[in-house]
């Protein structure tokens, strides 16, 4: 008897290890083995105890059904009192990694002990640890940021031995005792945070925000008729002050959101009630897993309401969680085509239709459609549908307004194979136009500066039409050799800033070069050129093995290392030196050029040996987009053109001989100049 | 593309020929006076821009809106083109493009 006495008075070490690696014991076959936990850091949440479950080592969170509650109540368990567990559960909650003990049951084995239990090793364990380290999570919901916060004091409180975790509304509570009326009604009525629903817990009130709200749609089965809505509902967002040991953490959680669904009677009834962006206190509702295939909504759980559900709206409060969006550049929207995820997209508005009707095929009804066309900092644009409200109001606004080049950011977009690929609203699309986020900023940056070298754009497309119309009308007399050839442009002489000088003698486009074969037969020419690099292909060989100390060309050498013919001597290491051919392109032609190390280090933007490592260490995605990086950049060229013979036939080779980058205020003069010279005769 | 309203590009002196039609241009802010802005257009002339406050002096802005009058802009929309701008290129832009070029353009 006495033994046992002792033994019940302590933790079962190694209980928390067990229960997580027995999460779901049947306890129809077989006796849960001797469970004793201590219960520390009690506190009611809902209508329902929270507690953290210790064995003296480690720790887990655990909820105390609501029988439990008269027990408490009446003081029969306490704060850090023992409990063995009879039956329990361990899930998995929503969105976070640690898993949570829901106990179905157990009984009291000590009401209140004088102190934490901890073992021994722990106690020295605790003394060494660090500050917490909150690693981010992947999802949004949880995105872990350190926020300052109007509500909150601002002086951190210092060290703290033991772990709590507090919500801001009881920090709060705590310290504005004379609060407002209103407020202290809102924290008197134990809200639970989303994330914390789950399918065990019966006894909840979730205060939430309808973030989205789906049209009232009606479907046939075998079952017969019926109709269905869903809302997506969102919480607000917190701040949790998390206890280390050094220092007070502050969490920003934010708001969660799961989706709600309504049939058949209570469709009809909580259709009209529930308003997009009205807050409601809701209850009674029921949770499931949610169905991966339709669900567009990041939580593990959905919700459906019944006629029995409890949906109050929560009169005069308010509060506007930020629109989470997850942003995808229009140049990476090629892999959900035709998938079931909705995609946000932030742009610039570059165009906009007019209202067209559509009718559907299916009840003949006609909708509106506008379609408007958006570019983003990839460089690429897109057409998107905007469907009946949005096309009406919201294109409207747009329309009016195009001219100031307005951003929008649309969340939950469709994305379809309609003309290559485009993007389609669908009935919980938001639309916000020129909204308050940092996206929008740089955007707007990016377009900015864009913009100042469209008039210099315009200035080109003048000359290359003018020569154009030059070449078409009055061709080239090739006699002379590739005089002709440089006529343009050859008596620039004048004042150019000095290595940019070189950059406009001979200048020339690419198709005086590309349209005559006989250029270079005996020596080398050497002109200038303006264009744009529109391909680098990524498998080719873009290197070779250099001497470290001459630059040549290396062999492998039998056994190890490299042999230098020009040095003589073998060398364990050598270096990687760019050999390329690249396309590029200007208003008049295309062409492929030769370019070596120097160049290609400045266009691609790394050394060879680099980009080499690039690969092979972080893979062929990074390689590939470096690569893209260096494309439709303009650059000023100096290039020889040689003709080699190759196989009976003989062919123009044109390499890169010097690069620079392109001044626009110097390239718009010179493009004056050229036009001034072109309409004079 | 909504074409139904397109700017023309103009200089100090081409705005004339612009008198109540949708105008773009650039000016140098010089200095506001009451909620106007004074801008000195690409050809030297002093232009006065409605509804183009808050630009930082000396900065060129680019403008797009009605031309009320000779010297004078409604500005519909406003972007910073910052200090990096060489006037005179777009002095000739403007130039070609109401004159030789003409044709061009809308």
């Amino acid at each position: 008897m006495d033994s046992d006495a002792a033994m019940s008075v302590t933790v079962t070490p190694g209980a928390v290890a067990h229960i997580m690696e027995n999460p779901s014991p049947n306890t129809d076959t077989e006796a849960v083995p001797e469970i004793v936990v201590q219960v520390v850091d009690l506190k009611p949440v809902g209508a329902r105890l929270s507690f953290t479950a210790s064995d003296g080592k480690d720790k887990i969170k655990a909820i105390l059904p609501s029988q439990y509650v008269q027990v408490v109540r009446a003081g029969n368990l306490q704060n850090l009192g023992l409990v063995r567990i009879l039956d329990y559960t361990c899930n998995n909650v929503a969105d976070r990694p640690d898993k949570v003990l829901i106990i179905i049951k157990c009984e009291v084995v000590c009401k209140s002990m004088d102190s934490e239990i901890k073992s021994e090793a722990d106690k020295q364990e605790e003394e060494k640890k660090p500050a917490i380290v909150l690693t981010p999570k992947e999802e949004e919901e949880s995105v872990v940021v350190f926020k300052p916060t109007n509500a909150l004091p601002p002086a951190p409180v210092a060290l703290k031995p033991k772990q709590e975790v507090k919500s801001a509304s009881q920090i709060v509570n705590e310290q504005r005792g004379n609060a407002a009326p209103a407020a202290r009604l809102a924290m008197t009525r134990r809200v639970h945070p989303l994330i914390a629903l789950n399918p065990y817990q019966g006894n909840w009130v979730i205060k939430v925000r309808v973030t989205s709200k789906g049209n009232l749609r009606t479907y046939r089965n075998a079952r017969g008729e019926g109709c269905v809505f869903d809302v997506e509902l969102t919480d607000e967002d917190d701040v949790i002050a998390v206890y280390g040991e050094q220092l007070r953490v502050l969490v920003y959680r934010l708001g969660t959101q799961i989706q709600a669904t309504m049939f058949n009677e209570a469709a009809k009834k909580f259709y009209p009630m529930f308003e997009l962006g009205k807050v409601y206190y809701i209850s009674k509702g029921s949770l499931r897993i949610a169905n991966k295939q339709f669900k567009t909504v990041h939580n593990d759980y959905e919700m459906t309401l019944n006629e029995n559900a409890v949906v109050e709206e929560a009169e005069g409060e308010t509060f506007i969680p930020q629109i989470q969006y997850n942003f995808i550049k229009i140049d990476q929207l090629g892999p959900y085509v035709g998938g079931r995820e909705l995609v946000d997209v932030v742009g610039v508005v570059q165009s906009v239709s007019p209202t067209l009707s559509v009718r559907r095929k299916i009840d003949n009804e006609t909708i509106p459609k506008r379609d408007i066309v958006v570019a983003d900092d990839s460089s690429k644009t897109v057409t998107i549908s905007l469907w009946n409200d949005l096309a009406t109001t919201t294109g409207q606004e747009l329309l009016d307004m195009v001219d100031s080049a307005p951003i929008v950011a649309i969340k939950c977009l469709k994305v379809s194979d309609f003309q290559g690929l485009s993007l389609s609203t669908v009935g919980k699309s938001t639309v916000v136009v020129n909204p308050d986020l940092p996206e929008a900023e740089k955007l707007r940056a990016w377009y900015c500066s864009s913009l100042k070298h469209f008039y210099f754009l315009v200035l080109s497309v003048i000359l290359s039409t003018l020569f154009l119309d030059i070449i078409l009308l009055n061709r080239y007399d090739s006699e002379g050799k590739g005089t002709s050839m440089a006529s343009v442009g050859s008596d620039m002489g004048g004042s150019r800033a000095g290595g940019a000088r070189l950059m406009y003698t001979d200048r020339v486009f690419l198709s005086q070069i590309t349209s005559d074969p006989t250029l270079g037969q005996d020596k080398p020419v050497f002109f200038s050129l303006y264009s744009f690099i529109s391909l680098i292909k990524p498998d080719q060989t873009m290197w070779y093995r250099a001497c470290k100390t001459c630059n040549k060309k290396v062999t492998e050498s039998v056994g190890s290392g490299y042999w230098c013919e020009g040095c003589q001597k073998n060398d364990a290491e050598c270096s990687l030196r760019y050999i390329m051919v690249i396309k590029v392109s200007d208003p008049t032609a295309e062409a492929w050029l030769s370019l070596f190390n120097d160049q290609a280090e400045r266009i691609v933007g790394c050394s060879a040996d680099e980009l080499d490592r690039i690969r092979k260490e972080e893979g062929d995605d990074t390689y590939l987009l470096k690569l893209k990086e260096a494309t439709w950049v303009p650059h000023l060229f100096r290039v020889s053109v040689t003709q080699n013979e190759y196989m009976n036939e003989k062919r123009q080779r044109i390499t890169v001989r010097s690069e620079a980058p392109v001044d626009y205020a110097a390239e718009a003069k010179y493009l004056l100049e050229e036009i001034a010279k072109i309409t004079a005769c | 593309m909504d074409t139904s309203g397109p700017a023309a590009f103009v200089n100090g002196e081409i705005l004339n020929m612009y008198v109540g039609r949708r105008v773009r241009t650039v000016v140098q802010a010089q200095r506001e006076e009451g909620g106007l802005l004074i801008g000195q257009s690409t050809d030297g002339h002093q232009l006065t821009i409605k509804g183009a406050s808050g630009a930082p002096m000396l900065r060129y802005v680019e403008i797009i809106g009605i031309a009320e009058s000779n010297q004078t802009i409604r500005a519909e929309v406003c972007t910073d083109f910052g200090e990096n701008f060489d006037p005179a290129p777009f002095n000739g832009l403007c130039k070609l493009a109401n004159g030789q070029m003409k044709d061009m353009f809308l």
